[in-house]
């Protein structure tokens, strides 16, 4: 909608350039006398500059309408906003229908801003979006600045330790963006886990994104600077609003790191015919701080397990926090979203860690290579959103590491990988109300093989959970499979009501009940 | 052909890979020759002079290098001090002292005392109460059951007629500083410091398990299943507080995180000090330096308590970094500085106060501390045999002067504050404990962690294995 806006205030001005081309050149005929000479060379140029202003306009004309199409396009792939049947994420990637009345928005025309893939809602829930941070479906204008935020309230109790139950805010975050030129622009996300972050609370604050994107020609952006990883189907899109379940999937937080983002740049972009693709250097992992020997369980119960930062990848991920350099990693993300209601994208993602720590005298030969790879699609035919992802990550050379600390609990693995179906259908709508059922099954193990041991050495039976006194209870295993059922209920599309209910194989002590409160603009 | 005997008897998974980093070359890896070790510094070598010096002490006997004998890892040797778990001192070298030395190897890692987000860490002395290395080695040279000297001045007059280590000291520090007897002292220190960090002998890393990480030597089956079971949180979960991972103060695995606990040792009757009116067990001459302690509830079994942190020894006067005082913070009352576990086979007696004599003592009684020892803690002790302490006879570790049981728990420590000691981790198993009482070492376990503690024993020669210094207390069959 709001690209549209803008169009028609581009031809406008195109017409009132041809009439007053017009009386100019009336005008010009009327002189005929004295100078007329200087006049008409006078008229001239100015006739030179108007063609010149002309080919300008019709040239940007002529990409807008390249662009519009392009942005029918993704929007047409993502299920087309009528029909009403679409996902949550579907119902951001639309134009919103009140975005006209967004405060700023009447700052436009007079914006040098063109309507550029920028211009649509900040993270709009695009297969491989390159240009905008996840999943905000609107953005607030004004001289290209944009401000966006989203956030998530739980309750969860485990109906095993319902001493263990919590009810928190999990995380705000608001974003800045801001627009330089029609092809220039700068996106952050900051964020705020847990409530309150100081020393003494066990709240974190966090600069989620903070990228620059330039586009280079119609088929090229580059990006530099901290940026998410175009990885799965969650990790770009991962406000409440877009993804089933009060908390995240268990495969897209412990085998792709969700929210993982990395420093680095990349290049991106699409085709015509509905392919995107995604190539980039950042940074990697780290692997000297590896902790062998954890004490009590890192985890004990599934919300800790999502928090701990214990699987592999979350464990070593630098964030850009005076993130070593010394090792790039290098990936490539391709998608497909062609064929409207179908969503097909893979990526991978290889390079050499920080090393694990060794003594001086008997260092580690070569490096930890740490690779990670995955295969997702998302079907919507009608009111069903149907979903599958894979995922699998290795981490090379840590035999040694692993043989030099016999009995640890948290060996480093050799691969570990999960995958998880999901299935939702639109079960209700009544105006801007929406009921959304859904059942996940997912698989995850943080330690499929390992080198230099034969696993974790995980203690049997009760064990100290910490150093109080008295506060027993069994070492959760690293690998499981889950079943998620339950429901999201959207008021309009920035809002979200969550509940669900999750069953755990292996901990089956972590199956818990869960209320989630979303909200995204 | 450098690290393929690493691990490859217990881990042929791994072998190819040595054998592909083998083929590539890799690094020396501590197999080629030897650099010779860097020359001392002039402090360093007055530092040495000075440490092996028994003129300096007031009894002409006694020098650093007394207590902390190089043989036994820069610890004391219980044979020169009449058996006891603590040296003797004094002009007459008969005055005991209140804790089992220390070893100094290794001690120049040690972080100044700080508090790492509230956990006490760091400092030197079993208290932490020195800032530095320095600081702590000027103590002994005025502390009266010790080198003896009355202050300052007095050691500065003994330096002046040392023959051993006067020259080397004013070579390092020159004339001018002998006319100030603090600041010579000061020297001293700096100088002892500069030796227990300089000289290699400190720091070698050159242990069984040290050759074994270079691939050099293989641990038995017996060692590495130690080593497993030390790390193992649910069995020995030795790493928990000695980390066999570095731990940022050195690029090495120094098996001490240099934290503080209370871990509840029995109270040792061989410290003359632990008695209502103490005196010398060698002249019997009265003990008027066992300190008064303003910190010891009056309701508590003793007098004298020796609670680490919170006292009863004050930080140094010449401390020009005080340590703040911990002792009206009782909380911390009974809690001792952790030690490296380096060597740990060549410096019995074990603990702050030398209670037990062996490694075997001493896991057999951490497994089994909160089994049926004493009846304050375990009100229902169940006999020895099975489900009972298989080590330690009911009433047997926590004892009376005169060898009857002590019903009191933690007898060590006032009974206020026996909340301190640590009952929450492994390898405690206090009654509570949801795993039941048995021990989560077996008899066979701990001579496996035996086994593994011995191979941290420094000067293992991969050339020639069979001369490594065994310690008694590993030798097969040891009690």
């Amino acid at each position: 909608m709001k690209v549209r806006a803008m169009k028609r205030t581009k031809h406008s001005t195109s017409a009132a350039i041809l009439l007053l081309t017009a009386a100019l050149g009336a005008g010009g005929a009327a002189q005929a006398a004295g100078d007329e000479d200087a006049r008409l060379n006078a008229l001239q140029k100015q006739l030179e500059q108007l063609q010149a202003t002309l080919q300008q306009l019709a040239d940007e004309n002529k990409a807008l309408r390249e662009h519009e199409k392009e942005v029918d396009r993704k929007l047409a792939a993502l299920g087309a906003p009528a029909g009403g049947a679409a996902a949550p994420a579907l119902a951001q990637a639309a134009p919103a229908p009140n975005a006209a009345a967004l405060p700023g928005s009447s700052a436009l025309p007079n914006s040098p801003a063109l309507p550029t893939a920028s211009a649509l809602p900040p993270g709009s829930a695009m297969p491989a979006d390159t240009s905008t941070p996840g999943g905000n479906p609107l953005g607030t204008f004004s001289n290209g600045l944009r401000l966006w935020g989203y956030g998530e309230v739980y309750y969860t109790l485990p109906t095993s330790a319902r001493q263990e139950s919590q009810f928190d805010l999990a995380r705000a975050v608001f974003g800045i963006g801001y627009k330089f030129d029609d092809r220039t622009e700068f996106n952050s996300e900051y964020e705020v886990e847990h409530a309150v972050a100081s020393a003494d609370d066990v709240g974190e604050f966090e600069v989620e994104q903070f990228y620059v994107d330039r586009r280079l020609n119609d088929a090229v952006t580059v990006r530099a600077g901290l940026f998410l990883m175009p990885f799965g189907l969650l990790n770009e899109h991962h406000e409440p609003t877009n993804f089933y379940g009060v908390q995240r999937n268990f495969v897209e937080t412990l085998i792709i790191p969700s929210t993982w983002r990395e420093g680095g740049f990349n290049l991106h972009g699409d085709t015509a015919a509905g392919f995107s693709w995604n190539v980039g250097l950042t940074t990697g992992f780290d692997l000297s701080k590896w902790d062998f020997a954890p004490e009590f369980p890192p985890y004990r119960n599934a919300l800790d397990l999502e928090d701990s930062d214990t699987a592999p990848l979350q464990a070593s991920h630098q964030e850009l926090a005076l993130a070593n350099a010394r090792h790039l990693s290098q990936y490539l993300a391709l998608g497909y979203y062609g064929v409207p209601g179908l969503t097909l994208g893979a990526a991978i993602s290889t390079g050499d860690a920080v090393p694990v720590p060794a003594p001086p005298n008997a260092p580690i030969p070569g490096n930890q290579r740490v690779t990670l790879w995955e295969a997702h699609a998302r079907w919507m035919p009608s009111r069903w959103d149907l979903s599958a992802l894979y995922a699998r990550g290795t981490i090379s050379n840590a035999g040694l590491a692993n043989a030099s600390n016999p009995g640890s609990p948290n060996p480093i693995p050799a691969s570990f990988y999960g995958y998880y179906f999901q299935g939702a259908y639109e079960l209700w709508s009544h105006g801007d109300y929406k009921l959304n059922p859904f059942v996940r099954w997912e698989r995850y193990n943080m330690g499929a093989s390992y080198d230099g041991t034969t696993g974790p050495v995980i203690p049997v039976g009760e064990v100290p959970l910490s150093a109080a006194p008295g506060d027993y209870g069994l070492w959760p295993a690293n690998h499981d499979r889950v079943w998620t059922l339950g429901a999201n209920f959207y008021i309009g599309p920035h809002l979200v009501l969550k509940t669900d209910y999750q069953w755990f194989q292996e901990n089956v002590n972590f199956k818990r009940f869960d209320l989630g409160l979303g909200v995204a603009f | 052909m450098l690290r393929e005997g690493l691990r490859a008897a217990a881990l042929p998974g791994v072998l190819p890979m040595l054998l592909l980093a083998g083929c590539g070359g890799g690094g020396d890896g501590g197999g080629g020759e030897t650099p010779a070790p860097p020359a001392l510094t002039a402090k360093a070598v007055a530092g040495k002079a000075l440490f092996f010096d028994t003129s300096l002490s007031a009894s002409g006997r006694q020098s650093c290098g007394t207590c902390h004998v190089p043989s036994r890892a820069f610890t004391a040797d219980p044979a020169t001090d009449h058996g006891l778990p603590v040296p003797l001192g004094g002009r007459n070298m008969d005055l005991p002292g209140f804790r089992n030395a220390p070893s100094l190897m290794y001690a120049f890692l040690t972080p100044g005392f700080f508090l790492d987000q509230g956990t006490p860490t760091g400092g030197f002395f079993r208290d932490g109460r020195a800032s530095s290395l320095a600081v702590q080695a000027q103590q002994p040279f005025v502390t009266e059951f010790e080198m003896a000297n009355q202050d300052a001045a007095e050691v500065l007059s003994r330096l002046q007629a040392s023959t051993a280590s006067l020259q080397a000291f004013v070579t390092a520090f020159g004339e001018s500083v002998l006319s100030d007897p603090t600041a010579t002292l000061a020297a001293m220190g700096e100088a002892i410091a500069a030796y227990e960090t300089e000289d290699p002998g400190f720091a070698p890393f050159s242990s069984k398990y040290d050759y074994w990480l270079q691939g050099q030597a293989q641990l038995t089956s017996q060692e590495l299943a130690g080593l497993a079971l030390f790390n193992n949180p649910g069995k020995g979960n030795c790493t928990a507080c000695h980390p066999s991972q570095r731990q940022g103060y050195s690029d090495h695995a120094l098996f001490t995180d240099f934290t503080y606990d209370n871990i509840g040792v029995p109270r040792n009757w061989n410290i003359a000090a632990n008695f209502a009116h103490p005196v010398s067990p060698i002249s019997g001459v009265p003990l008027d330096y066992v300190p008064g302690q303003s910190n010891v509830p009056a309701a508590a079994e003793y007098a004298y308590y020796d609670m680490g942190l919170c006292g009863p020894f004050a930080p140094p006067a010449n401390d020009p970094n005080p340590r703040r005082s911990f002792q009206t913070t009782t909380t911390l009352c009974g809690v001792f500085k952790v030690p490296t576990l380096r060597n740990i086979a060549l410096t019995a007696p074990y603990f702050h106060n030398g209670e037990f004599p062996s490694l075997h003592k001493v896991l057999q009684w951490y497994v089994t501390r909160d089994i049926n020892n004493n009846t304050g803690n375990n009100p229902t002790p169940v006999p020895a045999g099975p489900g009972g302490n298989p080590y330690f006879p009911v009433g047997t570790a926590y004892v009376n002067a005169d060898g009857t049981p002590d019903l009191l728990q933690y007898n060590d420590l006032p009974v206020d504050y026996d909340a301190n000691v640590n009952i929450g981790e492994i390898p405690y198993t206090p009654p509570s404990f949801a795993g039941g009482q048995a021990p989560t070492l077996t008899a066979a376990e701990i001579d496996q962690v035996v086994a593994f503690l011995c191979t941290l024993t420094d000067g293992f020669d991969p050339k020639n294995p069979a001369a490594y210094n065994v310690p008694a207390q590993c030798q097969a069959g040891a009690p």
